[in-house]
C-alpha cells in the first residue's frame, strides 16, 4: 500500500487530495485566526480554497508534475519514455505522454461529458414538454440548463476537437509527438477535474450554479455557493485549453517534417493553427472575468457592484471578448475536419486551398472585432452597435468562401457517400442555415426583437450541433479506423446520421418560430400559446437523444470486434494514413519527407510524403491499392 | 486519373435544370416562409418596420440556402461513386480565381446592402423622442416589474402598465437587483434593465388591447414567472384609469375598514394582477389554499411559531431573514407598494389563520 | 479493448529505443517560442484587468485614485528595483552562456533577492494604504491589477528559485542554459508589465 501511495497514480491522487483538503482547512482557519476573523471556521471559505487547491494536489498525485519537480530540484532526469504509449487499457487511466494516448483520453472523456450534458438536455426538454411544472423546480431547472451548456461547451466541443487534433495532427505534419508531451498530459488531466467540479456543484448547498453558462454578474455574484464551482472549474478548463493551444502552435511551427511548408499543410493543421491562436489570445479573458466574479464573491471586491462604482456591463464586455471567439474555437477545427473528409471521399483537391487557409485567418482576425453583437440590448453605448453589426456581417464573407469552396470540391468528384461523408455534407447544409440566422441576428433591429429568445437557442444549436457536432461525428467516423485499427459498422453509422439529421431539424427548426413569436429562452415555464410546438420539440429531442445511443453502441462494439481496417481504408494521401493503424508507438521510424501538396487527388503520380518504411499501401496518388471498405 | 470522361462535365441542359430547380425551390421556400405566422400581433409603430425587415431578410436568405443545398444534392447525385469506380479520382481542379472572386464579391454586396438597410432602420427606431413625450419608469426587481408613469401631478405607480394609444412613450428602464430585460413582444423592442444605469427606448403603441410583458434576461429562480401585461387604452379610458391609480397611490384608503371585504385567499392564490402583486401560492405551499409550489419555503411548516406581526414583516421585507436552504432576493420585495394596507392585512390574517388552524 | 493496444514493431526494436528526432522546422527554439506564446496569453489576462480599469475609471468615472492618494514614490522605487533585477537577470543569462560560473551564481541570487524585496515592499504598501478592495470599485481595480502582478512576481520567483537550484547543482552552463533562459524571459515580462501597471495605476 505504502509503495502504491509513493507511485504516481490513483492511490496517490486520492491520498494527495485528502491531504489537500486538510491543507486548505488549515490555511483557511489559520488565516482567519491570524486576522482574528470570527468564526475561525467557515465552511464557505474552506470550500472555495479547496476548489482552487485540491485539483492541484490531485494532479500532483496522479503524476502530472513528477518529471518537472525532479528537473526543478536539479536532479538528473532521463526520459526513458516509460510513460509513452499504452500497452493495455489500464494505461489510458494513467498520466501518459503519447499524443495518441492523450488523444484517445481526450475523446473518451469529452464524450463522457457529452452524454451527461445530453441527459441534461433531455431533462430540460422533459420539463418544457408542457407549460407549468413537470419534474424539476425552477432552481434545479436553471441549474440543469446551465450545466448542459457549460459541459457541452467547455467539456465537449472544445476538448473533443483538441483530442482529435492531438491524435492526428502530429502524424499529419510528420512529428514524432507534440512539442511538450508532459504539458499535453497536464492539459488533459485538467479536464476531468473541471468536469467533475461542475457536476459536483449539484451537491452544493443552495443547488448547482444556475446563472447560465454566461454567468452574468451580478446574478452570479449574489448566487449561492454552487456558482463558485463554475467560476473555478472554468479556470481549469481554460488553463487546459491554453496549454493545448500553445502546444499545437509550437508543434506546428517547430516540428513540421522537412518539405512540409505552410502551404503543404493539410487544412486540419491550418484550422488548428488558427484555433490555437484564438485560444491563446482570447481565453485569458474568460479566466479574468471569472476571477473578478470570484473576487467579488469571496473577498468583497466591487468590480460589479454599481453601488460602489462597479460596472456591470464590463463583465459582458470581458466575457464576450473571449466567448465570441470561443464560437470559432468550436468551429474552425471542424472546418478542418470537413476539408479532410471531403477531399478524400470526393477524390478531389480541396477547391481553392489557399483561400481556405486565408479565410481561416480572416475569421481569426475578425473574430476579435465582433464581441459586442451579443450585447445589442445590454444597455451599452449605442454607437458601438453599427460598427459591430458591420464587422459581424463581414464574417459571413470568409465563411461563405469556405462553404462555396466545399461545394466546389464535391463538384465533379467521385463521391463515396459513406458515414463520414454524410456528416460532412449534412454539416455544410445545416451550417449554412446556422450562418444565415447568424447574419440575421447581426442585424441590430431584428436582434433587438429576437435576442434572448428561442430564436437564439435555435441559432446556436444550428451552429454548434448542426455545425460543430456534425463535424465531430464526421471526424470520429473518419479517423476511427486509424485510432482503433478497426472499421465501424457502416449501416449503424448511416442510421445514426439519418436519425440525427431528421430529428435535429424537427427539434431545432421550430425554435426559430416560437422565438420570433415571443418565447424567451432560459425559462422553466412559458405561455400556453407555445405548448404545441414545445411538445413536438420535446418528443423529437428524445429521438435525437436515442440516436446517440446507436453511435455509442457502434463505437464500443466496433472497437472491440469490428473488422480490421488496414492502414489506409480511405486511400488518403495525408501522412497519418501512411503508417499502420493504430500507428506505431513513436509514429515513425524516421521522419518522412514531404514533397507535394496534401490533396493531389487525380494528379497522375502525385505524392504528398515519402516514408522510409512504407506501410501496406503505396503512397502515390491515383493508383491507390484495392479499396478495403466492406 | 484519366478515363473518367464518361462522368463528364455539366451540360448546358444540366445548368438550365439546376437553375430552374433553384428558382422554383426558392420561390416555394420564400412563399412558405412568408406565409408562416412568425410575429405576434403588431402593437407599436416599430412593429411593421421590423416585420418588413424580416421579410426582406427571408427573401434574401432562402435563395442562398436553396442554392447551396441544391448544388450539394446535385453533386452527390450526379457524381456518386458507381460500381467499378472505386479506384477513380476526380479531375484535379485546384481552384478558380474567377469563381473565388465572384463568390467573394456577391456576398459582400448583399452584406453591404443589408447592413445599410439595418443601419437606417436602427436610426429610425431609436430616434430621440420629442420633448414632452410621456415617460414611464420601468423598474425590474426579482421577480416582478413595477411601473411609474410620470404625470404633471407627480408619478403614478402601478403594477400593470397602462398606455394610451397613438401617443409616443419613453421607457426609462432600471433594475434594483440583477439584470432583467424589459420586453413587450408585440412592440418588438427590448432592453436590459441594468442595476446602476438607466436604459431607454421609445415607441408609439398603435393597437388597443392587452399584451404580454416578458423578462428576457435570466434573472434567477423566478425568471420564467416574471410575466406581466401592458394594456393599451383609448385616450379617454387612459385618463380615467390613471386618475383612479393616482387616487389609490395618493390617498390610501382607511386601514381596517375595508379589510373584511378583501378575500385573503384570493390574494394568496392569484395575487393582484392589476398592480403586479405576484401570487404567494405560485411559490409557497399552503395546505389551506391547496398550493404545493416549492420555490419558497412551505408556509405550514415555516410559520408555526410566527404571529401576525411577524408574518407581515416577512411579506413586506422578505430579505430581512432567510430560511436556511433558500436564497436571498428570490421573493419580490414590492408587496408594500403592490398591495394596499387593507389587502396586506387581509392576506396576513388569512395566512395566520390557515397556518394556526384558527379558521 | 485489445484493439487499442499498440502493436510492437518487433523488427525495429533493437535499433530504436525512442522516437526519431523531430525535424526542426523553425529557427526559433521550441521552449523559447512556448514561453513567448504563454506571455501573449498573460498579456491578455492583464488586458482583461486593464479593461476593468478602463470601464471603472474612464467609462464609469469612479473616483480615482482610491483612498487619499497612492504612494507613487514607493511604487517608483519598486519599479527601479524590478528594472535593476531585469538587468541582473540579463547578466546572469549572459554569464551562463559565457560559462562564467561565479557571475551566474551571484546574478541569480541578486535577481531573486531583488524580486523578494519588491514583493516585501508591495505587501507593506498594501497594509498602509488605508483602503481595502471593499472600499470602492477603484480600490478593487487597484488591488486587482497590482495583486495580479504580485501573483506573477511570485510565479517568477518560483521559476527563479528552480533556476537557482539547478545552477547551484551545476546543471546550468554554456551548453545547457535553456532552463535559465526561459525563466529569464518570463522575469523580463513580469518586470515590463510592472512598468505598464505602474504607469496606469500610479502615474496617470
Amino acid at each position: 500500500m505504502a509503495a502504491k501511495i509513493r507511485q504516481p497514480g490513483w492511490y496517490r491522487a486520492l491520498a494527495f487530495s485528502i491531504l489537500g483538503v486538510l491543507v486548505c482547512l488549515g490555511l483557511s482557519t489559520g488565516l482567519r485566526a491570524a486576522f482574528s476573523v470570527d468564526p475561525v471556521y467557515d465552511g464557505t471559505s474552506v470550500l472555495q480554497i479547496s476548489l482552487l487547491m485540491v485539483p492541484l494536489f490531485f494532479l500532483g498525485g496522479i503524476g502530472c508534475f513528477d518529471y518537472w519537480l525532479r528537473w526543478a530540484s536539479g536532479r538528473t532526469v532521463v526520459d526513458d519514455h516509460a510513460d509513452h504509449g499504452a500497452k493495455s487499457w489500464r494505461d489510458y487511466f494513467k498520466v501518459n505522454t503519447d499524443h495518441k494516448v492523450i488523444g484517445i483520453q481526450y475523446i473518451c472523456v469529452s464524450f463522457f461529458f457529452m452524454f451527461i450534458g445530453g441527459l441534461m438536455a433531455m431533462l430540460v426538454r422533459a420539463e418544457l414538454a408542457s407549460p407549468g411544472r413537470q419534474f424539476v423546480d425552477p432552481n434545479t431547472y436553471n441549474g440543469v440548463f446551465s450545466i448542459h451548456a457549460t459541459l457541452l461547451i467547455f467539456l465537449f466541443v472544445i476538448p473533443v476537437f483538441a483530442g482529435i487534433a492531438n491524435y492526428v495532427l502530429p502524424l499529419m505534419i510528420g512529428a514524432p509527438d507534440m512539442a511538450f508531451p508532459r504539458l499535453n498530459a497536464l492539459s488533459f488531466w485538467m479536464l476531468p477535474v473541471a468536469g467533475t467540479m461542475m457536476l459536483l456543484s449539484f451537491l452544493a448547498p443552495g443547488g448547482s450554479f444556475a446563472a447560465g453558462w454566461t454567468a452574468y454578474a451580478p446574478l452570479s455574484v449574489d448566487a449561492p455557493i454552487g456558482q463558485a464551482f463554475f467560476t473555478i472549474a472554468v479556470q481549469f478548463a481554460g488553463a487546459s485549453s491554453i496549454a493545448t493551444a500553445l502546444n499545437f502552435l509550437v508543434t506546428i511551427i517547430t516540428m513540421r517534417a522537412p518539405g512540409m511548408t505552410f502551404f503543404r499543410m493539410p487544412l486540419l493543421v491550418w484550422a488548428n493553427f488558427s484555433t490555437s491562436l484564438l485560444v491563446v489570445i482570447a481565453t485569458p479573458f474568460i479566466a479574468a472575468s471569472q476571477f473578478m466574479v470570484l473576487l467579488d464573491r469571496a473577498l468583497g471586491f466591487n468590480f460589479f457592484n454599481p453601488a460602489n462604482g462597479g460596472d456591470i456591463l464590463m463583465y459582458q464586455h470581458v466575457f464576450w471578448f473571449y466567448s465570441h471567439p470561443a464560437v470559432y474555437i468550436m468551429l474552425l477545427p471542424g472546418f478542418g475536419i470537413i476539408s479532410e473528409v471531403l477531399a478524400t471521399r470526393a477524390r478531389k483537391p480541396v477547391f481553392g486551398y489557399r483561400m481556405m487557409a486565408f479565410s481561416l485567418l480572416a475569421i481569426v482576425l475578425l473574430g476579435f472585432t465582433v464581441w459586442a453583437h451579443h450585447m445589442f440590448v445590454s444597455g451599452m453605448s449605442d454607437w458601438i452597435r453599427i460598427p459591430m453589426m458591420i464587422t459581424t456581417a463581414i464574417i459571413a464573407i470568409p465563411t461563405g468562401i469556405k462553404i462555396f469552396s466545399w461545394v466546389a470540391t464535391l463538384w465533379r468528384g467521385v463521391i463515396k457517400m459513406d458515414t463520414p461523408m454524410l456528416w460532412a455534407v449534412g454539416f455544410i447544409s445545416m451550417f449554412t442555415l446556422g450562418g444565415i440566422s447568424g447574419v440575421m441576428l447581426a442585424m441590430v433591429p431584428l436582434d433587438i426583437h429576437v435576442s434572448d429568445t428561442y430564436f437564439i437557442v435555435a441559432h446556436i444549436h444550428y451552429v454548434l450541433f448542426g455545425g460543430s457536432m456534425f463535424t465531430i461525428m464526421a471526424g470520429i467516423y473518419f479517423w476511427f479506423p486509424k485510432m482503433t485499427g478497426r472499421m465501424y459498422n457502416e449501416r449503424l453509422g448511416k442510421i445514426h446520421f439519418w436519425l440525427t439529421f431528421v430529428f435535429f431539424n424537427v427539434t431545432f427548426a421550430p425554435m426559430h418560430l416560437i422565438g420570433v413569436q415571443g418565447m424567451p429562452r432560459r425559462v422553466s415555464d412559458y405561455a400556453d400559446q407555445f405548448a404545441t410546438w414545445n411538445m413536438i420539440i420535446s418528443i423529437s429531442s428524445f429521438i435525437l437523444g436515442f440516436a446517440s445511443l446507436i453511435f455509442l453502441y457502434n463505437m464500443i462494439v466496433s472497437w472491440r470486434s469490428g473488422p480490421k481496417a488496414g492502414s489506409n481504408p480511405w486511400n488518403s494521401l495525408t501522412i497519418e494514413w501512411q503508417v499502420s493503424s493504430p500507428p506505431p508507438i513513436f509514429n515513425f521510424d524516421s521522419i518522412p519527407s514531404v514533397v507535394g501538396g496534401p490533396y493531389e487527388y487525380g494528379v497522375p503520380g502525385a505524392v504528398h510524403a515519402i516514408l522510409d518504411q512504407p506501410a501496406e499501401t503505396p503512397v502515390a496518388a491515383g493508383v491507390g491499392a484495392a479499396s478495403e471498405e466492406n | 486519373m484519366t478515363g473518367q470522361s464518361h462522368r463528364g462535365a455539366v451540360t448546358a441542359k444540366n445548368w438550365i435544370a439546376l437553375l430552374a430547380i433553384i428558382v422554383v425551390a426558392s420561390a416555394i421556400g420564400i412563399a412558405f416562409m412568408l406565409a408562416l405566422n412568425w410575429f405576434p400581433e403588431q402593437g407599436s409603430n416599430v412593429a411593421p418596420m421590423i416585420d418588413t425587415f424580416w421579410d426582406v431578410l427571408v427573401i434574401v436568405s432562402v435563395p442562398i440556402f436553396v442554392a447551396v443545398t441544391t448544388m450539394l444534392l446535385f453533386s452527390v447525385w450526379r457524381w456518386r461513386q458507381k460500381p467499378g469506380e472505386e479506384d477513380l479520382d476526380g479531375p484535379p481542379i485546384h481552384g478558380s480565381t474567377k469563381l473565388e472572386v465572384i463568390w467573394t464579391i456577391i456576398p459582400t454586396i448583399v452584406i453591404a446592402a443589408l447592413t445599410t438597410y439595418a443601419a437606417i432602420l436602427l436610426v429610425d427606431i431609436q430616434a430621440a423622442p420629442a420633448k414632452g413625450t410621456r415617460v414611464v419608469n420601468v423598474n425590474g426587481v426579482q421577480f416582478a416589474w413595477d411601473f411609474e408613469t410620470e404625470t404633471p401631478a407627480g408619478p403614478v405607480k402601478s403594477g400593470r402598465l397602462y398606455l394610451p394609444i397613438n401617443e409616443p412613450v419613453k421607457f426609462n428602464v432600471r433594475s434594483k437587483d440583477v439584470i432583467h430585460d424589459f420586453w413587450v413582444p408585440a412592440f418588438r423592442l427590448k432592453v436590459d434593465a441594468v442595476p446602476g444605469i438607466t436604459t431607454t427606448y421609445n415607441l408609439t403603441p398603435t393597437k388597443l388591447g392587452t399584451f404580454d410583458v416578458v423578462c428576457a434576461e435570466l434573472c434567477g429562480l423566478g425568471h420564467a414567472y416574471m410575466r406581466q401585461t401592458v394594456t393599451v387604452l383609448t385616450a379617454e379610458r387612459y385618463a380615467t384609469v390613471m386618475a383612479g391609480l393616482a387616487r389609490a397611490s395618493g390617498a390610501k384608503p382607511p386601514a381596517g375598514g375595508a379589510a373584511a371585504d378583501v378575500a385573503g385567499e384570493k390574494l394568496f392564490v392569484s395575487g393582484n394582477p392589476a398592480t403586479g402583486a405576484t401570487a404567494c401560492g405560485a411559490c409557497h405551499a399552503l395546505k389551506a389554499a391547496g398550493t404545493t409550489a416549492a420555490t419558497g419555503p412551505n408556509l405550514d411548516e415555516m410559520l408555526t411559531k410566527d404571529d401576525a406581526a411577524a408574518i407581515m414583516e416577512m411579506i413586506v421585507d422578505p430579505n430581512k431573514e432567510i430560511v436556511p436552504g433558500y436564497s436571498k432576493g428570490i421573493m419580490p420585495a414590492n408587496y408594500a407598494t403592490t398591495l394596499t394596507k387593507a389587502e396586506l392585512a387581509a392576506l396576513v390574517k388569512y395566512i395566520d389563520q390557515s397556518v394556526h388552524g384558527k379558521g | 479493448m485489445e484493439a487499442a493496444s499498440i502493436p510492437t514493431p518487433a523488427a525495429h526494436e533493437d535499433h530504436h529505443h525512442g522516437p526519431p528526432t523531430a525535424n526542426q522546422s523553425s529557427r526559433v527554439n521550441s521552449e523559447v517560442l512556448g514561453i513567448l506564446l504563454f506571455i501573449i496569453s498573460e498579456i491578455m489576462l492583464f488586458g482583461a484587468f486593464f479593461a476593468a480599469y478602463f470601464f471603472i475609471r474612464v467609462v464609469n468615472s469612479d473616483a480615482w485614485p482610491p483612498g487619499d492618494g497612492l504612494p507613487v514614490a514607493v511604487a517608483a522605487i519598486n519599479a527601479a528595483i524590478l528594472l535593476s533585477s531585469s538587468v541582473t537577470m540579463h547578466w546572469t543569462d549572459v554569464s551562463a552562456k559565457r560559462g562564467n560560473d561565479m557571475a551566474m551564481r551571484v546574478g541569480i541570487v541578486t535577481t531573486f533577492l531583488l524580486g523578494c524585496t519588491f514583493l516585501f515592499i508591495q505587501i507593506n504598501e498594501y497594509l498602509h494604504l488605508g483602503f481595502t478592495p471593499e472600499t470602492s470599485a477603484s480600490a478593487s481595480v487597484f488591488f486587482g491589477l497590482t495583486g495580479l502582478h504580485g501573483a506573477h512576481v511570485v510565479i517568477g520567483l518560483l521559476l527563479l528559485w528552480m533556476s537557482a537550484v539547478r545552477i547551484f547543482k551545476g546543471k546550468v552552463g554554456p551548453n545547457n542554459h535553456r532552463g535559465l533562459e526561459v525563466p529569464g524571459i518570463y522575469w523580463h515580462f513580469v518586470d515590463a508589465m510592472w512598468i505598464v501597471v505602474f504607469t496606469t495605476i500610479y502615474v496617470l
